[in-house]
This record gives C-alpha cells, sequence and structure tokens, in this order.
C-alpha cells in the first residue's frame, strides 16, 4: 500500500510504509501526511513505475 | 548494588523473560553479550560507542520500496532524487547526526550523493534528503537504487 498527498508545488508525495515498523498504514498516515493535507490509501500497483516525469505527476481528489 | 558479568558467570534465572524488565541506572558489562541471536561486542578502548536511533536502506528507483529500517514508520517519495524518512518514534530534539550516502549501481560515470535537504532543516519528527548525480555535463536531483540514511544522537 502506498499513502499520496498533494504537495504545496501543485506534485504528488507518495509516501511508502515501512513493514517492521509495526504501525496499520492508517497510523503512518495520521502521523506521517503533514497536517491537513487531504491523502489517499492507494495499491502499489496505482504508482507508476515510469519515473521520467515524476516530478509531473498530480493529485486527483 | 552493581552486577558484574565479566564472562565467567552467567545470571542463572530459570525464567528471565518473566521476570520482567532489568531496570537501573547504570552496569557493567565485560566481554560480549547476546541479545537473542545477536552478539554486542564490547569495544576496544574506553571511548563510549553511540548506536542509531533510526536507519533506512531503500530504493530510490521504480517502485520505491524500503529494503530494510530501524524506527522509520516510512520515507516519503516527495519527486526525483527527494526523500523524507519519517521516524517512528521521534527524536529527543533535531540536533541528531545523519550519515547518508547513496549509489547508482548502473551509472558507468559521474556519482551519486545524498545529503541532508539545504531547504527544510531536520525535524524530531522526520529529515528530509536529496539525491544528486553529477558529471561534467549533468548536476541534479536523481533517483539513486540504493539510499542508506542513519541517525545517531
Amino acid at each position: 500500500m502506498r499513502i499520496i498527498y498533494p504537495t504545496d508545488d501543485g506534485g504528488v508525495a507518495v509516501i511508502v510504509p515501512a513493514a517492521e515498523c509495526g504501525l496499520s498504514i492508517e497510523a503512518i498516515a495520521a502521523k506521517d501526511v503533514p497536517a491537513g493535507k487531504p491523502f489517499k490509501i492507494v495499491d502499489v500497483s496505482d504508482i507508476p513505475t515510469d519515473r521520467t516525469f515524476r516530478n509531473a505527476w498530480e493529485y486527483t481528489a | 548494588m552493581a552486577i558484574v558479568l565479566d564472562g565467567t558467570n552467567g545470571i542463572d534465572t530459570p525464567d528471565l523473560a518473566s521476570a520482567g524488565p532489568i531496570t537501573g541506572t547504570t552496569g557493567t558489562f565485560s566481554g560480549n553479550v547476546t541479545l537473542g541471536s545477536s552478539v554486542l561486542a564490547t569495544p576496544s578502548g574506553s571511548a563510549p560507542s553511540y548506536t542509531a536511533r533510526a536507519w533506512v536502506n531503500f530504493n530510490g528507483t521504480g517502485t520505491v520500496a524500503i529494503r530494510a529500517s530501524g524506527n522509520v514508520s516510512s520515507i516519503t517519495d516527495n519527486g526525483v532524487g527527494d526523500y523524507t524518512v519519517n521516524f517512528t518514534t521521534a527524536m529527543p530534539d533535531a540536533n541528531y547526526s545523519v550519515c547518508a550516502t547513496s549509489s547508482d549501481i548502473t551509472s558507468a560515470a559521474g556519482a551519486t550523493s545524498l545529503f541532508v535537504s539545504d531547504s527544510n532543516a531536520p525535524t524530531t519528527g522526520a529529515v528530509r534528503v536529496i539525491s544528486t548525480y553529477s558529471t561534467n555535463a549533468n548536476n541534479g536531483f536523481r533517483d539513486s537504487i540504493i539510499c542508506s540514511v542513519s541517525v545517531f544522537r
């Protein structure tokens, strides 16, 4: 699973959970998504693997 | 009263786990200490030793993923060569030391480097690191295959 949220510059940040941390994906979202930011929990397969245009990715609500 | 473990006599208890945690303010251990299957070797000399308070090894390319970590809840992929390491348990303050390295094993020329972001000061909860690649023709952010970050405090 991954957590995505919009960045201040119009891009998108992708949070990669650490398997060893013992926290749920929801707990990681609550802790690591900046306060006030909307976010979504998505499958790993939803994140493109081609990062050629990584900085052009956008968050869609 | 201090308990001295000198390597010649062990603590004989039928079930140490059920006895609860060993607490105290000081202790002296001579020789090696075994925790589970890991051995903590006694260093030579008298200089104090400090262990990492957090560490992570991750792949910053393709499907960005954490290979292994300790006291890290997640990393945030902010963009090309731009990552944030988020701590599970916060540091006591932001005056910690960060050791960051990167490697792009596909690069035939140039070198990658990983360093603390100039524009984002470390906090007690996270540190942002930047990966760059330098050649004569190209200087800029770059994803790295092996990114390692260790935090000492």
